[in-house]
């Protein structure tokens, strides 16, 4: 497979060795729904904010943390960039009641409000947990584990293929389209033209990519087929799932501070940290 | 030819897809254990159809009407499934990108995929990838990403897989058609390897100069029939015969029919390999 195709399929599979790497998928899949939950659970962005560093943490131990990051900084900034100014001014929030600061714009002093820029930045917070769980997972797991957990979870053996071909099948995709795009631009595609050529030009692209497509689609069905993927027997699955000592003291983990935050839930609320009077006022 | 050792047998086999009629017509064709054969003829004779009908997948997959039958390895291909059949016969295909499973992430889970697909143990899968890794030559790039690979390697790696199956015949579609000189060179060398071990080989190939390396009998399609059939010195040798089907003999022979024609050269027999034709002219030059 020559470049982008083969660079794409790299990036996804980072087979190292690390202690995240090395845990159950069940256990990265328990954790990612765990920490997630949580995070939709408190309304409260420094405790997020918090369970959003624990995941960067452990990006950090996986040695995945810079795609990770990344991915959260491209995602999340912005919207919280957009999002704070409007929802913390009057007007913005319809549940804006306490003041936090005042600020001076265009010679109009202007309230900030707590519940308008809380709701702006826990929100985003919580999408950005649930991202980086989702890569951490993701990205400390192969394929075929993520293959054998979601079996284990009784998914159809067809639809789990379906999704995993996808995966692998978007580089080989890629790799298309520099193809037929480099053929397209031999045979004159202009590619500096107004809006209504380039529309026609992403024709010229889209047409023979889906065709391409469609072809490689039916040529790998035939090869699997020949492999015999539609047997009906009990498939053999490459991977042995095993907890380890590992994800022992990673249950633990979860059990204790599933424990901590149950209390802080009931004697502090949903809000334990922006509610304390001397940080917030 | 013993009926016991015929492991592919075509009788009266006619082919039509949905929407292309007479694919194959009237195939006659008996294949014995351990032979190796190559199929030969022009784009768009039948080769790939006829490979295709060996594991079922014409007309299991495409559908199309069909006459007579293919028995392969004593197994009615009308009445047993593709999946059935993968045991027996082991498909390689021309482009080995696309052979790929798509849910394999390393060489040694891609072998194994066929194997994991029929339920084997995994201790049985993880032996038979160790030694079809081995046949082909990949020992070594077990944990290597399929997709890193070369041309070459990938299409061994589609060998491989289809070897890990311990198929009592392999079907070559074509496997070097869209490989560079490199890669074709491996591909074959992993080829010439499998017949030392007296696998039954079928092989459609263009390159003819290989073939005669490979094959022990020949035959060639036009149109979906059938129109010669020998062994492979004897097809091979036929320069005029197969032009008429568009098909260039081997350069050796060639040669040796254009020095017939036209200088005279008296010979009994063309050779169709490099080292014959070497021989042959060695003894022409000292007379």
């Amino acid at each position: 497979m020559s470049t982008l195709g083969s660079r794409l399929l790299r990036t996804t599979i980072i087979g190292k060795d690390t202690p995240i790497h090395k845990l159950d998928p069940r256990t990265k899949f328990l954790y990612f729904f765990w920490i997630s939950l949580l995070g939709y659970i408190f309304y409260d962005f420094v405790l997020t904010f918090i369970f959003l560093v624990v995941n960067l943490l452990l990006a950090v131990v996986g040695k995945v943390v810079r795609r990770i990051l990344l991915t959260i900084l491209v995602i999340i900034v912005p919207w919280i960039a957009i999002a704070a100014p409007i929802l913390s001014l009057p007007l913005g929030f319809p549940w804006n009641e306490t003041i936090i600061y005042r600020i001076n714009l265009f010679g109009m002093e202007l309230p900030v409000y707590q519940e308008g820029l809380g709701w702006a930045i826990t929100w985003p917070l919580r999408i950005a947990v649930t991202i980086s769980a989702a890569l951490l997972f993701m990205l400390t797991t192969k394929l075929g584990e993520i293959i054998a957990l979601f079996f284990k979870l009784r998914l159809p053996f067809r639809a789990l293929y379906m999704i995993a071909a996808a995966l692998q099948f978007i580089p080989l995709l890629a790799d298309e389209v520099g193809t037929i795009y480099q053929a397209q631009l031999s045979r004159g595609l202009k590619t500096k033209a107004s809006i209504v050529r380039r529309v026609f030009n992403f024709l010229a692209l889209g047409i023979p990519l889906t065709l391409s497509a469609i072809s490689k689609v039916q040529i790998r069905a035939i090869a699997l087929e020949s492999r015999g993927f539609s047997a009906p027997v009990e498939k053999t699955l490459m991977y042995e799932l095993r907890f380890k000592s590992v994800d022992y003291v990673f249950f633990a983990a979860i059990i204790f501070f599933t424990g901590v935050l149950a209390y802080i839930y009931i004697t502090m609320g949903y809000s334990p940290i922006v509610r304390l009077r001397y940080l917030f006022g | 030819m013993g009926e016991d050792s015929v492991v592919i047998r075509f009788e009266n086999f006619s082919y039509s897809y949905p929407d292309t009629p007479n694919v194959l017509v009237d195939i006659n064709l008996k294949v014995e254990k351990g032979e190796a054969l190559g199929i030969i003829g022009p784009n768009g004779a039948g080769k790939s159809t006829l490979c295709k009908a060996m594991n079922g997948l014409v007309p299991h997959f495409y559908g199309g009407y069909i006459n007579g039958r293919v028995i392969v390895a004593g197994m009615d291909t009308l009445e047993h499934t593709v999946a059935e059949l993968s045991t027996k016969v082991g498909l390689v295909f021309q482009e080995p990108e696309n052979q790929l499973s798509g849910l394999a992430l390393t060489v040694e889970e891609e072998v194994g995929f066929g194997l994991a697909m029929l339920g084997y143990p995994r201790e049985e899968i993880k032996d038979r990838v160790r030694e079809a890794l081995e046949k082909v030559g990949l020992s070594g790039l077990e944990e290597r990403s399929p997709f890193e690979l070369s041309g070459g390697q990938q299409q061994r790696l589609a060998i491989a897989t289809v070897l890990a199956m311990k198929p009592e015949i392999i079907v070559l579609d074509e496997p070097v058609s869209l490989l560079d000189p490199i890669g074709k060179r491996e591909v074959f060398e992993a080829v010439k390897e499998l017949k030392k071990t007296g696998s039954t080989l079928v092989i459609a190939e263009h390159e003819i100069e290989e073939l005669a390396y490979i094959a022990d009998r020949v035959i060639a399609l036009n149109e979906g029939r059938i129109v010669m059939e020998g062994e492979v010195d004897q097809v091979l040798a036929d320069v005029e015969g197969l032009r008429k089907i568009t098909v260039e003999a081997p350069s050796v022979a060639q040669l040796t029919h254009i020095l017939r024609e036209r200088a005279g050269l008296e010979v009994n027999h063309y050779p169709i390999r490099l080292e014959e034709a070497v021989k042959l002219y060695e003894e022409v030059l000292r007379k």
